[in-house]
């Protein structure tokens, strides 16, 4: 990815809001990053549903941890209704507590 | 007041097809002593769990969608604590959050509609109309992926 640049904002401008202008090595590089949208506004999915296994899994990681909201982009409303809905599946071990 | 409950619970994978079926007999049975009623039953069949419980590795899974009040949903939980067979169940009160769903949806396609006619546009969507192409990101500066693995990271 080095010395790619990517110039213009994306929708909405704000893209790029929080990101740092520099690289950890000290190296400048602009950084740009593609705004998310939560994927249930976009696919307009009302029914976070705790047997739907396949609509949750995406949001469980490795260890098992909920996704957090700043790197799926999930929105605040859907991410609670998902957090409720990752818990229940939780309790009937559809979806692990931890991984071992 | 009669209220629209989910129930899951998963069956031990010792028990056989047969048992399955006595255990739904059963919640029929305080169903209908207590006065309510199934809408649906579903076999979802055995499943791996996600985590041992005791010391099982699979269930099966039975979900049933009853009607009822709050004293039935009461009897039936203290039922399958009781019952060895069953080794977890949930029981889940789903009217208000389909209501929610669909009044969602509802204003959705309402706001849609709307909308549509201000433009000039018959009110629903045509056959083959709107389809996304790939012209909504042509840009290829590869900051659209990984998506999936967290970049925030």
């Amino acid at each position: 990815m080095n010395g790619r640049k990517s110039f213009g904002a994306k929708k909405g401008g704000r893209a790029g809001a929080g990101a740092g202008a520099q690289g950890k090595d000290g190296q400048r590089r602009p950084m740009f990053r593609r705004r998310k949208v939560c994927k249930f506004c976009s696919d307009k999915i009302d029914d976070i549903n705790y047997k739907d296994t396949k609509l949750l899994l995406p949001f469980v990681p490795e260890r098992a941890k909920i996704l957090p909201r700043r790197i799926s982009g999930t929105c605040a409303l859907h991410q609670r209704k998902l957090r409720v809905a990752l818990m229940r599946a939780r309790q009937l071990a559809l979806i692990p507590y931890t991984a071992e | 007041m009669t209220r629209k409950y989910e129930l899951v619970y998963v069956v031990s994978p010792e028990a056989s097809d047969d048992q399955v079926t006595d255990l739904h007999n059963q919640v029929e049975a305080i169903v209908q002593r207590i006065g309510g009623s199934i809408e649906k039953t579903e076999n979802w069949g055995r499943r791996r769990l996600a985590y041992e419980i005791g010391r099982h590795k699979e269930g099966t899974y039975v979900l049933e969608v009853l009607h009822g009040t709050g004293e039935l949903m009461k009897e039936i939980d203290r039922r399958l604590k009781v019952t060895d067979l069953i080794i977890r169940h949930l029981v889940v009160r789903v009217d208000e959050a389909q209501a929610v769903i669909e009044r969602t949806k509802a204003r959705r396609t309402a706001t849609s509609q709307r909308r549509r006619v201000a433009r000039g546009l018959p009110a629903d969507r045509q056959p083959g109309e709107g389809q996304r192409g790939d012209a909504d990101d042509d840009r290829d500066d590869r900051f659209d992926m990984g998506n999936e693995r967290g970049m925030d990271r």
